[in-house]
């Protein structure tokens, strides 16, 4: 009779404990809605980044939203802007997860952000998709609740530069860099495949933050006589560098990073922006997919959102996809836990816009496919290169 | 010799952008003995309001002009009135600190009104390129250094016989015996405001047709900053030859030293003037720092 209570006890208590964790669901659930959580930077020159990933975010959480929400859970998107400070991303980040109980994030930000945040995404153990700004330190060593979807900087610039190499034997080579963590890796990148081919480099500039004038340093360029150059500003400094160019009469063959591939660029440096070089792991929104893409969000987001829309905006749905895919496979009462091991086992999701995404044990990091494009001002587009 | 004198012709253009807005700098200084640190983002907005009228009432360059000049002085009279006078008596600190409330004001205003891609301003002028030899400029480029020249010559001729600059001065050099001689302190003020928004929003306008306009654009302030200490934080007309000293210098120094030595030779440079002038180049002994 004891043994037979003892062990109705312990089934009880069992019963009570197992059905108690299922009824207390994880934070940010409830019956109805599920919270995911975002920082980006909404103000200042970095929101040209940060507004087109976080509409990407909305893109594909409307989607899901459409087709029912997550497992009848609509998702409900909490959004902050840091402007690019990193203690406004670290105290967003503390908000989002404290304060709005998400369930989940996306983002987050800049790389220098992402990584500031890094030990408080890891202590609360909140499923994180990054998306913005890949950079290794993100998934190396691998962190178990932190994802990342995107190609690493240093990856594309060796890409990019090993091509243009090829394509262009011989030559004397420029470089100019911007003096912070995203010149140092463009820079490092460089230096990789200057060891590799041998590459004459005839000019190496740094220049600072937020420089505008390039005068001096395009005119530094010319003396020098390089003939293929990388051009590592991001948008503005791009623009500037190109006129200068332009205004010097010189034509170097030019290789852009992904930051700078966004196709208003092109308008703005004219002529002079016709037959650069640039990578990405997004496809251009001249082509199919991407023309796609725009078509998709059209019935998505409201009119007003649609001119904020970049390749960020693509690299920011493809992160979203993944994570609402891999919190729906829970099934109706989604944990983290249960999210993460989904995360882990995400393998060649297509989202139509980049190569297929696949996370593993021990992986953390899709490594994405890239492409070499053109830029054609005629069409103001990016076209990739055969 | 080409390679010094595209230097000089470069460093000249960017010069003459920085001399304008140190001229804003020093004309708020001169008349209310205050620094003005929402400078760069007073540049940043009227050429966004003029861009803004280019896209959406005409690419006229004169209707484009007159509507910044007006917008210009429109956005000065109100900041005066609305934030600037009620801090009239309050510490300098107290009033600095306004100013650069109002800087981060206006500087995140760019997102919420307008967005955060780089835009052209496009009226048809001041893109092309005169090419003499190998040398070459683009005609807005040109048209920045006349328009810093003329507007020297204009302000000189203005506070040197003009009823309503000698008032200024007047302010300037002692406000409370400028109120017994009948000269309204707060009209002086109201006035200088907006004549610094409209010389700031000029250099915003030229610097959007020859580069780009961008949510970054307010750092302009921050490099004409120094070439008004370098002239004299009260000398409008020095502020305005420090701005053409400040560019120079820097596109020598980035030409001959390395991009890198470029945005540290203007500081440098004032480190060095200051140390034997400590009121700048131009400047008059006894002002107060801030």
């Amino acid at each position: 009779m004891i043994k037979y209570l003892a062990t109705a006890s312990l089934l009880l208590a069992t019963a009570y404990l197992t059905g108690g964790q299922a009824l207390a669901a994880e934070q940010g659930i409830t019956d109805t809605e599920i919270v995911i959580g975002d920082v980006e930077p909404l103000t200042g020159p970095p929101a040209l980044l940060g507004v087109a990933a976080s509409i990407g975010h909305k893109i594909a959480i409307a989607e899901a939203n459409a087709a029912g929400g997550i497992n009848g859970r609509k998702i409900k998107y909490v959004l902050e802007d840091d402007g690019y400070v990193t203690a406004r991303t670290i105290q967003g980040v503390r908000k989002v997860i404290d304060v709005d109980k998400a369930f989940a994030m996306l983002g987050i930000s800049g790389s220098g952000q992402s990584i500031a945040v890094m030990p408080i995404l890891e202590k609360a153990g909140i499923p994180t998709v990054i998306d913005v700004a890949p950079v290794k330190f993100l998934w190396e060593p691998p962190r178990k609740n932190v994802f990342v979807v995107g190609q690493s900087y240093e990856e594309g610039i060796i890409h990019l530069v090993t091509y243009l190499a090829e394509k262009n034997p011989g030559k004397k080579w420029g470089l100019i860099t911007q003096d912070d963590d995203y010149g140092i890796t463009v820079r490092d990148g460089f230096d990789t495949v200057v060891k590799a081919k041998k590459l004459n480099v005839v000019y190496s500039g740094n220049y600072k933050k937020g420089q505008q004038d390039f005068s001096s340093d395009m005119l530094q360029l010319k003396q020098s006589g390089a003939e293929v150059f990388l051009a590592g500003g991001i948008i503005g400094e791009n623009i500037a560098m190109m006129k200068e160019l332009e205004k010097l009469n010189i034509k170097p063959v030019v290789g852009i990073f992904w930051p700078g591939r966004v196709e208003p660029v092109l308008k703005l440096m004219g002529p002079a922006g016709d037959g650069i070089y640039a990578v990405d792991y997004v496809e251009p929104f001249a082509g199919p997919a991407g023309k796609a893409f725009l078509e998709k969000a059209k019935g998505l987001i409201p009119e007003a959102e649609m001119k904020g829309i970049n390749r960020y905006s693509m690299t920011g749905y493809a992160a979203a996809k993944v994570l609402i895919g891999a919190i729906e496979r829970c099934g109706k009462q989604p944990t983290w836990a249960c999210t993460i091991a989904e995360l882990e086992k995400t393998s060649n999701v297509e989202t139509g816009i980049m190569a297929p995404i696949s996370f593993g044990p021990g992986k953390r990091f899709s490594n994405q496919k890239l492409q070499i494009m053109q830029s054609e001002f005629s069409t103001l587009s990016f076209k990739p290169v055969k | 010799m080409q390679y010094l004198i595209q230097l000089l012709i470069s460093g000249l253009a960017i010069g003459a952008i920085y001399g304008l807005i140190a001229m804003g700098f020093a004309v708020i200084y001169k008349s209310t003995g205050l620094v003005n640190f929402a400078q760069g983002e007073m540049t940043m907005i009227v050429a966004y309001i003029a861009w803004t009228i280019s896209t959406t009432v005409s690419g006229n360059v004169f209707v484009v002009a007159v509507g910044a000049i007006l917008t210009a002085i429109v956005l000065g009279l109100v900041i005066e009135r609305v934030v600037m006078r009620p801090m009239l008596g309050e510490p300098v600190f107290a009033t600095v600190m306004v100013t650069i409330g109002l800087a981060v004001i206006l500087r995140s205003s760019i997102n919420f009104i307008w967005d955060a891609y780089p835009h052209g301003l496009d009226l048809g002028v001041g893109r092309d390129i005169v090419r003499i030899g190998d040398i070459g400029v683009r005609t807005g480029q040109m048209a920045v250094i006349a328009t810093l020249l003329l507007l020297l010559a204009a302000v000189w001729a203005f506070f040197r016989y003009s009823k309503f600059g000698i008032a200024m001065r007047a302010v300037a050099a002692d406000d409370r015996t400028a109120l017994l001689m009948g000269i309204s302190a707060t009209r002086v003020h109201a006035i200088a405001w907006a004549a610094s928004s409209v010389i700031a929003g000029i250099a915003g306008v030229f610097f959007a047709i020859s580069y780009d306009l961008s949510p970054a654009m307010f750092q302009l302030g921050l490099k004409s900053f120094p070439a008004t200490i370098l002239g004299g934080l009260d000398a409008v007309l020095g502020s305005g030859v420090g701005g053409l000293l400040i560019g120079i210098t820097e596109n020598l120094a980035g030409g001959y030293l390395g991009s890198g030595m470029k945005e540290v030779a203007g500081f440098a440079m004032i480190i060095v003037v200051l140390m034997i002038r400590p009121f700048g180049i131009f400047g008059e002994r006894d002002i107060e720092r801030v």
